[in-house]
């Protein structure tokens, strides 16, 4: 059993904590509005996700290519033309996959409901699909908003949802899986990366599932999921030793009923949300939680980010900000808006949304840190600061200060001597250069953690 | 670059041996300073200038060794790969033949430069890419888990004490074979932004010597916060205030070897060309570097297999071919052996999609100066099968066996927990 914090125990450090583990971060202000609420009312708020998309209207440009249309163009064309169009393709995609990953980001950056953005993101690396192979800017966008919808909600539905997803089908290639010829790539990863983890299934489990995933494919002028039964293995098929004519779906049931999917899910969330590895006894109270809630994300989070554990020691300031994190919460601490070259900058540390490395997602923790990104992190800061006006309101007010500064970019108490050093800075150098002063205190291993 | 190091010792002894921690000083940081010492006295002094080099190369996604090296004199090749099979390789044996893209390495057979070993893989393989490549990358067996990298064993075995750029990767991530219990090497993937960009700053000069002191281990409090067991499981402010010290330490060295040095001969385009023109920069450059790690991606290849592995056979040859090359021109191709490998092969039969899923074992390069050419292991057979895979006779742990022994030169049961045969390769 999670234990649940005692709520006098709650102050601002802890309202910090919440914010920038369950969203982005925010401004001192938007810290000190959450502390008021108290920590039950903090979480309500965080997590009370509402509709929001006609805020953020998606970039032009994103409608469903004809597949089948364009098929028939390519095959007309010469050699030459078809090398031109290619590359004419490619263009509009990677203008169209800039502007929606821009898009994504500005909901991070200004969405209400920053929580559902951050497990959205979550979900994107846990359900990985990237655009290098999918090709198609529209089944990305679609993919996000399905993931948006289901990102605090049930996972069972989730993963039904995703198993008939364009992206994801285009990405492990169920559109090239049929009755006598079943391609594994989705069944594996099914159980290995979205469900069970490595061990928990035999290669039989991945073959005999792997048929029960035919005849998925996509309507070549929609782009919607369509289901063609003369592909599809309406056989008997033998999974975890029961038999049956199992469909996809069934699939997916029996793989959310075994006690494995529950641990694996609620320690995955648990790691992007704490930052740490479970206990062995922790891991097992978090999946009794997840598996009591039904595997419902959202009801499961509300538990955690109001359990002790989530408060402890071993989980506060120990985290190591990926690179979204790290620029998202950033414009957030200093109340400025995303640079224009967010996907560079992203693409520099090693995290471009919407191309993920590989179906694992990303690694996370000490990964996401090398000699080389860490300097990135430090100049990416340098840059964004230095377009900013040298009077930037958020460091001309009382609250820009050096110790005002610390407040808003660590919300914690440095080490001494260092923050000795930023005093003595702060002093040597007078208020023009709290600028500076901003950039060098982001030039500083401590603002990689959160 | 002396003076400010110069200065920064000097700083760093006196802060030291003036405070109450002088006896503290973890060991790590202790040899930090004796090697910015023989850095500054004679740049080729610590950089052991005659010392093998290993080049790593990741052919990430698992590269179809049937169509690497081609069991062309086999029927049941062709029978499994209707769409696939290669018809007219180029041969080396009667047997088999390498990939018709891949002629600079055929020349580089010819002239005795490369080494061919079949058959690489090891006991029930797992066929999961990332499962597969823990594997590799930590040398384990198939059914442990392992937490440090085959090379971060190196690294902690035999380089104590060394540079931190005693391992470079190139690109942003640190490969896991790096990882140590005392984690030593450093990934970068362009040099010129490999440094702290103080000019953006209204007052650079302090703005980047305030950078420097707070990113150093330079005074009591950042020491102990460095002291304690540096394992791969240590405090995670332990770790991140570690890379920023080895970022600083090795960037000023980067920089000056790559500013002044250009490659003798013409690159290809690519990813992989660019990161063994870098690697070949630094080399000539001497850096104290015995582990290089580069890596290329795509050979995931589950459908229409045909002309991306053609492409990326055409990539891997072109620039080992330019790497070679400038290895040559700088007079340092003896020194240097270059690996590839790939977390696993592919089935043995093609798929419905004009592709090959995740297989098992399957062939892997060296090549260098040094390398002792031929054709190793046998070529695993193709009627007898396990499971649609073709099965191993050649471990990878005695390549990598080979390479510590006979190339590297250092005891292997400490890195591998014990013994490999070694294949005579090197």
């Amino acid at each position: 059993m999670l234990e649940p914090l005692d709520s006098t125990a709650w102050g601002p450090e802890m309202a910090a904590h919440l914010i920038n583990r369950a969203g982005f971060g925010g401004s001192p202000r938007d810290i000190a509005a959450l502390h008021r609420l108290g920590l039950k009312g903090a979480v309500d708020a965080l997590l009370g996700a509402d509709e929001d998309s006609d805020l953020f209207p998606p970039p032009e440009g994103l409608v469903p290519r004809d597949l089948a249309e364009l098929k028939k163009r390519t095959a007309a064309a010469s050699p030459e033309e078809k090398k031109k169009f290619q590359a004419q393709m490619a263009r509009e995609n990677r203008e169209t996959m800039a502007e929606l990953r821009l898009w994504w980001l500005s909901r991070m950056r200004w969405s209400p409901f920053a929580a559902r953005e951050k497990a959205t993101l979550f979900w994107h690396g846990h359900w990985a699909t990237s655009i290098e192979k999918v090709k198609e800017p529209f089944a990305m966008w679609q993919q996000n908003e399905t993931l948006r919808a289901f990102s605090l909600g049930r996972f069972e539905e989730m993963a039904r949802a995703m198993s008939r997803d364009p992206a994801m089908m285009r990405y492990l290639d169920l559109t090239q899986s049929k009755a006598g010829k079943p391609n594994e790539n989705f069944a594996r990863e099914l159980m290995e990366l979205f469900t069970l983890g490595e061990g928990h299934y035999t290669e039989e489990d991945i073959q005999q599932s792997a048929r029960a995933f035919t005849g998925y494919r996509i309507n070549p002028k929609s782009q919607q999921f369509l289901f063609a039964s003369r592909q599809a293995d309406s056989g008997p098929k033998s999974f975890f030793g029961l038999e049956g004519h199992f469909s996809g779906d069934d699939i997916i049931g029996l793989l959310c009923a075994h006690p494995q999917c529950a641990r694996f899910l609620a320690g995955k969330l648990w790691v992007y949300y704490a930052g740490t590895p479970p206990s062995a006894g922790l891991l097992e109270a978090l999946a009794a939680e997840y598996r009591r809630s039904q595997l419902d994300t959202g009801a499961f989070l509300r538990t955690v980010f109001q359990s002790r554990e989530f408060f402890s020691p071993d989980v506060v300031r120990r985290q190591i900000k990926g690179p979204v994190q790290w620029l998202v919460q950033l414009t957030r601490q200093m109340e400025i808006p995303l640079p224009r070259d967010a996907d560079g900058v992203l693409r520099n540390l090693g995290q471009v949304p919407f191309a993920p490395p590989n179906v694992k997602g990303w690694d996370g923790g000490r990964s996401w840190i090398s000699s080389a990104t860490l300097l990135e992190r430090y100049n990416a800061a340098g840059a964004i600061l230095a377009r900013l006006p040298a009077d930037l309101p958020t460091l001309a007010d009382p609250g820009g200060t050096c110790s005002g500064l610390v407040w808003r970019l660590f919300q914690s108490q440095l080490p001494a001597d260092l923050n000795n050093k930023f005093l003595t800075y702060a002093a040597a150098h007078g208020p023009t250069a709290r600028r500076d002063l901003a950039h060098l205190m982001m030039s500083t291993p401590d603002y990689q953690i959160t | 670059m002396n003076k400010t190091l110069h200065t920064r010792r000097q700083f760093l002894r006196t802060s030291m041996l003036g405070g109450a921690v002088s006896w503290t000083i973890p060991a790590f940081l202790e040899r930090t300073f004796f090697s910015l010492d023989a850095l500054a006295a004679d740049a080729t002094l610590a950089t052991g200038k005659d010392a093998p080099i290993l080049v790593v190369l990741q052919l990430a996604g698992g590269n179809d060794g049937l169509n690497t090296l081609v069991p062309f004199a086999d029927d049941a090749y062709f029978r499994a790969r209707p769409s696939l099979a290669i018809k007219a390789p180029l041969k080396i044996s009667d047997a088999v033949g390498l990939h018709p893209k891949l002629t600079g390495l055929r020349g580089m057979y010819d002239d005795g430069h490369l080494a061919i070993v079949q058959g690489v893989g090891y006991p029930n393989p797992n066929r999961s890419h990332f499962r597969s490549t823990e594997i590799w990358q930590t040398a384990s067996d198939a059914n442990k888990t392992e937490s440090h990298g085959w090379i971060g064993r190196y690294f902690d075995a035999c380089c104590q004490g060394a540079d931190p750029a005693v391992g470079v990767s190139i690109g942003s991530q640190t490969p896991q074979a790096f990882a140590a219990a005392e984690p030593r090497g450093i990934s970068f993937a362009k040099p010129e932004q490999f440094r702290f960009a103080a000019e953006k700053t209204s007052d650079p000069a302090a703005a980047d010597e305030f950078f420097r002191s707070v990113n150093e281990a330079n005074d009591g409090g950042s020491i102990d916060m460095l002291q304690g067991p540096a394992s791969g499981g240590g405090d995670t402010m332990d770790f991140l205030r570690r890379t920023a010290l080895d970022a600083q330490m090795s960037s000023d060295k980067v920089l000056a070897i790559t500013r002044k040095s250009r490659a003798p001969v013409t690159y290809p385009p690519g990813n992989l060309a660019s990161s063994l023109n870098l690697i070949a920069r630094l080399i000539g450059g001497a850096m104290p570097t015995r582990v290089y790690y580069a890596s290329l991606g795509g050979f995931d290849t589950h459908s229409n297999q045909a002309g991306s592995h053609e492409r990326l056979m055409g990539e891997l040859d072109a620039a080992l071919m330019a790497f070679t090359a400038d290895l040559k021109a700088q007079g340092n191709f003896e020194r240097v052996a270059l690996m590839t490998f790939s977390e696993f092969g592919r089935r043995v039969a093609e798929n419905g999609s004009g592709g090959t899923d995740h297989g098992a074992a399957a062939p892997l390069f060296v090549l260098g100066g040094a390398v002792r050419p031929g054709l190793y292991g046998k070529a695993p057979s193709l009627q007898n099968i396990h499971d649609g895979d073709l099965i191993h006779n050649v471990d990878f742990r005695s390549v990598y066996a080979s390479l510590l022994a006979n190339w590297l030169q250092v005891p292997v049961e400490p890195i591998l927990h014990r013994p490999f045969p070694t294949i005579g390769i090197i």
